[in-house]
């Protein structure tokens, strides 16, 4: 009986892998076909249905019709570390500030700057696109790294203000009193007592602004032209008359791939007990 | 180790608010003992914690050794406080929480390992150093807090906010003595707060009894016995509580109707004619201040109640004034329903003018 319970559990799970793999699997696939055998039907096999070629991967690169995309992913790679480590910092400072201390102007209390901060990522981003062009106009920054930067920060920061609020709150405030009593000041009391305590929250707020960052589409197409170009305008600019799925394939492959390693990371983070304690 | 001074000191959470701390003046000499004893919310953790700082009093002063701390912040008055919960640092080991006062203060390492390494095994915490603090039983985490107050050697004194009331009765017992010893050993002011008042009398040189944001008395165990300050004290301090019988003027003497127990009044209670309104006369005596003696003595009641107490028994009787109980050695041969006569010791009657201890 035991058995057979297993054997359906690994049935269910085998399943389940599947349909989650299918996709990559088809997306690799793809990668190393070409016209003909896209068109041709749903073929799987290279060498066996189909003749493979590098065509698709060597588009990446600047070959035949395609565009060098390491440039662009350098730069992505640049703009949304950057930013997710500022919007961290910042971010993780600002809601320990929310969490711990009262502010308030006039009507306005702690409980409303936290839902200002969320509610940026409320409002749909076309509404901040023109302010921010003409912001970065200003500052003479459009069309480059830092100007992203700073944009992608101002859009990353809520989420790490949203997710590390909740985990300050849950570090009962005698922690910090205690650390005070001990000799610390604020800024002692919270490197060394209190984000010990909310590792796990900054490791799930640092994932959440890396994923957002990396995906993000809007902002980098809207504020750049022709200097600075990020991963994602880059593999839309692959696209032609006749869809190129052999090279757009290659570069889903490619952009999808250093979110694949964080998530598995993430992952056994969590697995481990990175969580374990981190609510009483 | 200092001398801790509060001056008209008071506090309210709100500015027009109640008072949670009523003006008060006292004295804590450097390495005794107090206690601070009053019922749930009364005001003793926010004396406390505004003594280490963690409260600014909205009125009032905190003099260190004669010097006003109000402008040195919870950090530099270098007060150790246990919490009736245990706080730890969960993320640290349970000797990286007793060196960490040290740290902040920049200690060099050697000194540090030294100094926890010694408070550690005069805590009984040496076994389980390298331990996750977090692991720990109730009563270890409590050592710990308390260690880590130790671990300075300039620690100015230890506040324990109701710190044994998590833990069992055993450890309990055990905690309260080496609260005791430690005292002693390193001669540091120590501060414990608490709603029991065995706990309070058996730990503390000078009792502060609070009641309602007020400090009601403040004394020696054996002066809050004798002579309590109100009814209140008399009721909370000693068990069973302190008699107190109504009583009218009479002839310039306080005295309770049918019972031979009689007070002179003192002069500047009400006029000739005997207490003005508001200043209700009640006499008050100790269980244990009254002998068992023959029926026909001058006080009588009928025994209701008989409590064993090991080497004692409480006896409660039944007299028209009120409910008299008394302390007597245990074997009286008495049993509920019995006639029996009783002296008060001569000088331990008290008298109370509108609850207050007269004269
Ligand atoms: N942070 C606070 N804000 C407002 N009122 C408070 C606060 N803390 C305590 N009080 C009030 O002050 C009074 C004294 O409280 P406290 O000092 O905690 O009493 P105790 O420690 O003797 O139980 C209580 O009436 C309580 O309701
Ligand atoms: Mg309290």
């Amino acid at each position: 009986m035991k058995t057979f319970y297993l054997a359906l559990k690994y049935l269910a799970v085998t399943l389940w892998s599947a349909f989650v793999i299918f996709p990559f699997l088809w997306m690799l696939s793809t990668s190393f076909k070409s016209q003909n055998a896209v068109t041709g039907g749903a073929t799987w096999i290279p060498w066996a249905q189909f003749e493979p070629s590098l065509a698709g991967w060597k588009s990446l690169f600047g070959g035949v019709g395609g565009i060098n995309i390491v440039k662009p992913y350098i730069n992505s790679v640049i703009v949304t570390g950057t930013a997710s480590v500022i919007a961290l910092v910042l971010g993780t400072l600002a809601a320990y500030g929310l969490s711990r201390f009262t502010f308030r102007a006039g009507p306005i209390r702690n409980a409303d700057i936290t839902f200002f901060f969320i509610s940026q990522r409320i409002m749909p981003p076309i509404v901040l696109a023109i302010p921010f062009f003409l912001m970065l106009r200003w500052l003479g920054l459009l069309d480059s790294l830092p100007g992203l930067i700073l944009v992608y920060v101002a859009a990353l920061m809520p989420i790490a203000v949203w997710v590390m609020v909740d985990f300050f709150n849950t570090i009962p405030r005698a922690l910090d009193e205690m650390a005070w009593l001990d000799g610390c000041t604020p800024v002692t009391t919270f490197l060394r007592v209190i984000l010990p305590n909310v590792a796990p929250g900054l490791v799930v707020a640092g994932m959440f602004c890396l994923i957002f960052g990396w995906n993000d589409f809007f902002f980098a197409f809207t504020l750049t032209f022709t200097q600075t170009q990020l991963l994602p305008v880059s593999i839309v600019a692959l696209n032609s008359s006749v869809t190129p799925w052999w090279s757009l394939s290659a570069a889903a492959i490619v952009s999808v791939a250093p979110l694949a390693v964080l998530a598995f990371v993430v992952e056994r983070f969590l697995a481990r007990g990175g969580l374990a304690g981190a609510v009483r | 180790m200092a001398e801790i001074r509060l001056e008209t000191l008071a506090h309210r959470y709100s500015p027009h608010g109640a008072y949670a701390l009523k003006p008060l003046d006292m004295t804590w000499r450097s390495g005794g003992t107090y206690a601070l004893l009053g019922p749930s919310g009364c005001g003793k953790s926010t004396m406390l914690n505004i003594i280490s700082g963690l409260i600014h009093p909205s009125e009032g002063r905190v003099l260190f050794d004669g010097r006003d701390v109000a402008a040195f912040d919870t950090g530099r008055r270098k007060i150790a406080q246990v919490f009736q919960v245990p706080v730890i640092y969960r993320s640290m080991t349970v000797g990286q929480n007793l060196g960490f006062p040290l740290v902040c203060q920049g200690a060099p390492a050697a000194h540090r390992r030294k100094r926890v390494e010694t408070i550690a095994d005069r805590l009984g915490l040496g076994a389980v150093l390298n331990r996750p603090a977090n692991a720990l039983t109730a009563d270890q985490k409590q050592l710990v807090s308390l260690g880590r107050g130790l671990v300075r050697e300039d620690v100015a004194a230890i506040l324990l906010d109701e710190p044994l009331t998590v833990i069992d009765p055993q450890q309990k017992f055990d905690l309260r003595r080496i609260l005791k010893e430690i005292n002693v050993e390193f001669g540091v002011t120590m501060v414990l707060v608490t709603h029991d008042q065995t706990e309070a009398m058996t730990f503390a040189e000078e009792v502060i009894v609070m009641n309602m944001g007020e400090v009601v008395q403040a004394g020696t165990p054996r002066e809050l016995f004798e002579h309590p300050a109100t009814r209140h004290v008399g009721s909370f301090i000693g068990a069973p509580a302190m008699n107190f019988l109504a009583a009218v003027a009479q002839d310039g003497q306080a005295m309770v109707p049918g019972t031979g127990l009689a007070l002179p009044l003192p002069a500047d209670v009400g006029s000739g004619s005997g207490p003005g309104p508001g200043e209700a006369l009640t006499l008050g005596f100790r269980p244990e201040h009254l002998q068992l003696a023959g029926k026909d003595a001058a006080l009588s009641g009928t025994v209701t109640r008989i409590w064993f107490e090991g080497l004692d028994e409480i006896i409660a009787l039944s007299h028209p004034a009120g409910e008299i109980r008394l302390r007597a050695p245990a074997g009286t041969g008495l049993s509920p329903g019995d006639h029996a006569g009783i002296v008060p010791e001569p000088g331990r009657l008290r008298l109370y003018v509108a609850d207050r201890l007269a004269g």
